[in-house]
């Protein structure tokens, strides 16, 4: 029993609602509460037709191209079907009518008021009426005697009558129902019906069951009743064909059985249980349309038993028909292998034919209803007509009699697997349906193209957002133009061919130089233009006969080539053309659409290759184009936004869901541009509908972009999405540079640093997580100069595992770089984005630079670090004002030596403070013991040591060791061209270091106390004592120094504590430095590293470094 | 004294400007105004219903929602739908505060109350009574002071 429920839709205000079907089964017809008839094409027809028919309609009914509808100023009209032009008031009443309902033959009408009174008017002259009069309440509803005879009623004084329409008498009352005052209190509106047909049996919805009675004898037949019906029914309807009864429950469920076997073939619950208020079948297929008093329409498909369709026949036909039935079924039969498709269609024209003889016997009212919408009205009428008067022989041909309905029913093709889609039709970006007598043409980043197509006026009005292109314009639309397309060069319009003319192609190319700016182009014949996109400096479009035409904007024809389906649409974008087309069919609302991307310019190189475009189940295609910055992005009509991914192998990623935006159900978005820098989803909120009115001048609102990826409400989730986002969006610049557009250098840095920076603060976070192996991860995200940070961050936060974790994979990611020779060629071209002034072949410049943009990602990992220090891990660490010290002085150190780095071009200010602290001091033997110290302590890992002096040995030791070898060739990869001065820099560095770590250790085992004055002066006066003193060891040099130095003058002593204070200050200002968006950063760290590996490998080298140390010095001196 | 820094302005894409810099624009014919949300004629006549049913002030959408909507409509109209109609809606909300003001400052006085507190006026609002009401009230401050002395001699006298 493969029966589909669509979902239910808004159909109308919420309130009573009624529902019927046009005579063919074409369209559905609803009406309700908000006094409008709507004409529904089919369930997902967003664009219904409606009729105002008052204020309020109660109820409708359609026969022959009349709508009859009862509405609230107690009238019964009629409208014309489909156009809906008001033909009259058929009668008055005092009050309302509850129930409007036609006559088989559609020649009369019954109304129900809440006057008491049923009246049945003649539909062709309304003075012809019948009056009934004998309910005491109001009238809930009627239903006409197939054969005209009897007319039976429901009211709310609880009975069901029949009355006699020749006679106007009441044949029978049964008092059924409750009793109530007014239809609103009434408990079920008792929507009952006549068999079709026959007219054999009245099914009348009695509380929970439906009573059928039989015609004549007035007695009860039998009761249908199912146990899924919980609550009163509402309502009834008989299949077309009269074999089946739908009735549909106050609750929303509907139920159908089978009224031959008593079956119950059918249940069906309503999605949110509304009452179900308007129950129709359509005429020909297995349909049922109903209404709730919410005002929405459902649709349920394929209500059958599952029987096979000949059984069914058999079953149906009486004995006394059978040889003629056999006949007919062969007909049937031919009639659906003809035409499977409109198997009821074929069958009856068949049988209109050749069945002479069968026509009087099946002469049927309905029957010949159903032909007058095939053929014509008037014969069917006469024939109807005849055959009413002819045909008075009585139950014998009930069911049987009535072949061609179940037959139709039956002989459908039965299938059962997903069904094919529509295709959708090919459509222009940014244009609303042409079928509208205001619309958009196009809408996109350069202007709007509106049209208006209506009594007084067929014209076309451009307008540009940016005047300075083009001032607007307004033509006269006389080859009724109704595809657009607008660049800044030009103006593309096309319109479809009709009978005498063929489809052109018309170009207004305002931006032309010479006289002549417009240009046509004549199609071939036959071949109509479905879709038009201009570029820069081309235009193309696509035909029905599957070709793109492109064209120059000055009009010569260029390209030509095949589509492999039927267009949907194009768009183009400087050199780019996107052309999405029906690649098959798609099955179950899916559309199965595939795109390709081409490039025009020189390159001619198609992109995509007739890919797969992924859409949003059951959704179909809304909006496709490009992003200002030329990415190929789409819409589809869930509202979801995708764009190429150029980074990830040209895959669609889903970068903005509009839908989520939206407030109502019904509002949409529609997208008239996309902005990756900034970013910018660029759409019109269109309220109850997918497009807006030309009028008023909508107004553009911008969306932003959200990647769908997962727990973004959390913080990691967030910086994910950021990151990724960040990435995606500038796919562009590498794309833009690679083509050899120009572009903005500073997107591109700024690109890198947010996505760094957003690296290092998931960084931090994964490492307060403790979760080392993610950071890992993350720092294989990062660039070089972010993985040194990600370094020391971990190194500071006491994660010693992660930190050479991180270093190997630093070296790692080093050597790549310098083996690879195409990532030399990456390097090649990193360096042109960096500095496309400079020479690029130095590195250390580019690095400054990058640096620059790493400053404040420094920062940040600087709080983060601080919030590290807060957590519980460290909390020993805290109270120690040391340990900043010596923090500070590991970084400055490094820094001043980078600054001495750095100074090959320009005087650095803060060489003088860094020489200062360079006075020439043997420290190799403490030092010496200092590493040896710190190395034998941290592997033995006691707690003890590490917390007598942590800070020097923690960010020291893991890193030289893992580094020690490659760091080494890492550094000279880095700067292979720098001149020997670098080398000696190094030394110098390495010289650097190891003084400075000795302070640090002097200070660290002294009395932790920045640099005293005494201790400035020992610094600078060791060399002294030394060559005083060769043999002293250090603890004798320092007693020598002290006596020494109490021996100065009070003076020069006041100096040098002066001296010493003002280098704390110098440090102090260099920590500060540090935050400031100084240049040096980046080398801080390299060097950084550099010094720490050196301070472990200098001792060889030591002698050396000590004399270019003294060189060095006295040339800052004297620099300064 | 009118200054800031605004935009990026961009072809077609709305910018939240001053309103002094939209008018100037406006003039010029260099932008379209985008009327504020509640410049609508559901929105207002639903003000205008709420405003007359009760019997204080209602709050109002904008607190200069009477100079918004003049300026607008006089140099703006041809941007807002149904121009004419706001003027009227607008009107008749101010018409029905005003006279509520005025009643209000009329029981005020007649009742001698010493204070009285009136929410949700607008600074227009209050300047159109404002200074007309305090001088009012100094008046009559005057004139009753001076009458109960005036009582009394007027006993001693006769």
């Amino acid at each position: 029993m493969p029966s589909a429920q669509k979902p239910m839709r808004y159909g109308h205000t919420e309130g009573h609602t009624d529902v019927c079907f046009d005579g063919t089964g074409s369209c559905i017809v609803t009406c309700g509460s908000d006094g409008d008839v709507r004409i529904w094409e089919n369930l997902d027809d967003d664009d219904p037709k409606s009729i105002n028919v008052g204020e309020k309609a109660y109820s409708c009914a359609l026969k022959n191209g009349r709508l009859i509808t009862a509405v609230s100023n107690n009238t019964v009209q009629i409208h014309t079907f489909p156009e809906g032009a008001p033909d009259g008031i058929l009668t008055r009443f005092t009050m309302n009518a509850n129930h409007v309902t036609f006559n088989s033959d559609g020649t009369k009408i019954a109304a129900g008021s809440s006057d008491f009174m049923v009246k049945v008017v003649e539909v062709a002259d309304s003075s012809k009426q019948k009056t009934f009069r004998g309910h005491d309440a109001p009238v809930l509803s009627l239903s006409f005697d197939p054969r005209d005879v009897y007319l039976a009623s429901a009211s709310c004084d609880g009975s069901v009558r029949v009355w006699k329409i020749a006679d106007q008498t009441c044949t029978t009352s049964w008092p059924l129902l409750q009793k109530c005052n007014d239809v609103i209190n009434a408990k079920s509106i008792c929507r009952l019906g006549w068999q079709p047909g026959s007219g054999k049996l009245l099914a009348i919805p009695v509380d929970k069951v439906v009573k059928l009675y039989r015609r004549e004898t007035w007695d009860s037949k039998l009761d249908l009743s199912d146990t899924f019906i919980t609550q009163p029914l509402n309502i009834v309807a008989w299949s077309p064909c009269g074999q089946y009864l739908a009735a549909g429950s106050v609750d929303g469920s509907i139920v159908v059985w089978n009224v031959e076997t008593q079956e119950c073939i059918q249940r069906m619950k309503h999605e949110k249980n509304y009452t179900i208020c308007g129950l129709a079948w359509h005429p020909k297929h297995r349909q049922i349309a109903y209404t709730d008093t919410e005002g929405n329409l459902g649709l349920l498909e394929n209500v059958s038993d599952g029987k096979k369709p000949n059984d069914k026949v058999a079953s149906t036909v009486t004995k006394d028909y059978n040889d003629l039935f056999d006949g007919d079924d062969d007909d049937y039969l031919n009639g659906d292998m003809v035409e499977p498709q409109s198997s009821p269609k074929a069958g009856a024209d068949e049988d209109d034919g050749d069945d002479d003889d069968l026509r009087p016997t099946l002469g049927h009212l309905r029957r010949a209803v159903i032909d007058d919408d095939d053929n014509s009205v008037d014969i069917g009428m006469i024939k109807a007509n005849l055959n009413l008067t002819e045909k008075e022989d009585g139950d014998d041909d009930q069911t049987g009699g009535f072949p061609a309905l179940p037959l139709s029913s039956t002989q459908q093709p039965f299938y059962d697997g997903p069904m094919p889609t529509p295709k959708q039709k090919p459509f222009q970006s940014g244009s609303t349906p042409a079928h509208l007598m205001h619309r958009f043409m196009v809408w996109n980043s350069v202007g709007i193209i509106r049209c208006y197509n209506d009594e007084q006026d067929n014209a076309i009005d451009i307008e540009f957002h940016d005047t300075s292109i083009h001032h607007a314009t307004h033509l006269p639309n006389s080859l009724n133009h109704t595809m657009a397309d607008l660049s800044t060069e030009a103006v593309l319009l096309a319109c479809e061919s009709t009978e005498e003319l063929v489809s052109k192609l018309h170009c207004i190319h305002f931006s032309s130089w010479d006289a002549n700016k417009e240009w046509t182009v004549d199609m071939p014949k036959d071949e109509d233009i479905e879709t038009i996109c201009l570029g820069q400096g081309w235009a193309a479009c696509a035909t029905s006969a599957l070709l793109v035409r492109v064209f120059t904007v000055g009009g010569v024809q260029k390209e030509i080539f095949s589509l492999p389906g039927p267009v949907v649409s194009m768009a183009g974008h400087g050199e780019q053309l996107i052309i999405i087309y029906h690649r098959g069919t798609g099955f179950d609302g899916d559309q199965c659409l595939g795109v390709q991307l081409m490039e025009l310019g020189k390159k001619k190189k198609q992109i995509l290759h007739g890919d797969p475009l992924s859409l949003t189940k059951k959704s179909y295609l809304v909006w496709v184009g490009f992003s200002a910055e030329g990415t190929p992005c789409y819409v589809d009509s869930e509202g979801t936004v995708r764009m190429l991914n150029r980074g990830f192998g040209n895959t669609w990623i889903p970068v903005c869901n509009t839908r989520e935006h939206c407030k109502g159900k019904s509002d949409h978005y529609w997208v008239v541009g996309i902005h990756e820098n900034p970013q910018q989803l660029r759409c019109i909120p269109c309220k109850g509908a997918r497009f807006p009115p030309t009028l008023p001048r909508p107004a553009v609102a911008i969306l932003s972009f959200k990647l769908p990826y997962c727990q973004v409400t959390t913080e990691k989730g967030q910086m994910e999405e950021q990151y990724w986002r960040s990435v995606v969006f500038h796919n562009h610049v590498d794309y833009l540079s690679k083509n050899g557009y120009e572009f903005d250098e500073n997107t591109k840095n700024q690109a890198v640093k947010e996505q760094q920076e957003l690296l290092m603060k998931l960084f931090a976070l994964s490492c307060k997580l403790e979760r080392e192996f993610r950071c890992v991860e993350l720092a294989d995200l990062m660039t070089q100069n972010v993985v040194n940070l990600a370094i020391k961050y971990a190194s500071r936060s006491r994660k010693l595992n992660l930190a050479q974790q991180l270093s190997e994979m630093a070296v790692e990611k080093a050597s790549e770089l310098a083996t690879a020779p195409e990532d030399e060629e990456e390097e090649e071209d990193f360096r042109k984005h960096l500095n496309a002034g400079s020479s690029g072949r130095e590195w250390s410049r580019p690095l400054v630079r990058n640096v620059q943009q790493d400053q404040e990602m420094e920062d940040a990992e600087e709080t983060a670090c601080e919030e590290a220090e807060e957590t519980p891990e460290v909390p020993k660490q805290r109270p120690n004002p040391f340990s900043k010290g010596v923090t500070s002085a590991e970084v400055t150190t490094p820094k001043s030596v980078v600054i001495a780095s750095s100074s090959q071009g320009r005087v650095n200010p803060f060489k003088v403070t860094s020489n200062k602290k360079d006075p020439v001091v043997p420290a190799a033997n403490v030092l010496d013991t200092m590493s040896r110290y710190s190395k034998k302590t941290s592997l033995s890992g006691s707690r003890a040591v590490n917390k007598q002096n942590p800070l020097v040995i923690k960010p020291l030791t893991p890193k030289p060791k893992s580094k020690q070898a490659s760091a080494a060739s890492f550094f000279q990869i880095r700067t292979p061209n720098s001149s020997e001065k670098s080398t000696e820099e190094r030394e110098e560095k390495a010289g650097n270091e190891p003084h400075e770590v000795t302070v640090a250790a002097q200070e660290n085992t002294e009395n932790r106390r920045p640099k005293t004055g005494f201790q400035m002066w020992l610094e600078e006066n060791r060399a002294n004592i030394l060559t005083d003193n060769p043999d002293l060891n250090e603890a004798e040099v320092i007693k020598e120094g002290m006596s020494r130095f109490r021996m100065l003058s009070s003076e020069e002593r006041m100096a040098w504590t002066e001296k010493a204070k003002g280098g704390a200050v110098n440090d102090l200002t260099d920590d500060k430095k540090r935050k400031r968006p100084t240049a040096d950063e980046d080398e801080v760290k390299n060097n950084q590293e550099q010094n720490s590996e050196d301070s472990n490998l200098s001792k060889k080298p030591k002698p050396l470094d000590q004399s270019t140390n003294v060189r060095l010095s006295a040339f800052a001196f004297k620099q300064s | 004294i009118l200054q800031g820094d605004l935009g990026p302005f961009n072809p077609g894409l709305p910018v939240e400007v001053p309103v002094w810099l939209a008018i100037n624009l406006k003039q010029r014919q260099k932008c379209r105004l985008i009327p504020p949300e509640w410049m609508d004629v559901a929105k207002l006549e639903e003000i205008r219903e709420q405003e007359r049913k009760e019997d204080t002030f209602t709050p109002m959408p904008s607190p200069y929602y009477m100079e918004l909507t003049k300026l607008l409509l006089n140099y703006a109209s041809d941007n807002i739908p149904k121009a004419d109609e706001i003027r009227t809606l607008v009107k008749d909300t101010w018409d029905t505060r005003v006279a509520k003001l005025r009643l209000s400052a009329d029981s005020f006085v007649r009742q001698q109350e010493a204070h009285a507190k009136l929410d949700n006026l607008t600074l227009m609002e209050i300047n159109t009574t404002g200074t007309f009401l305090t001088q009012a009230l100094d008046h009559m401050y005057k004139l009753r002071t001076n009458l109960q002395p005036g009582e009394s001699s007027h006993s001693q006298d006769f």
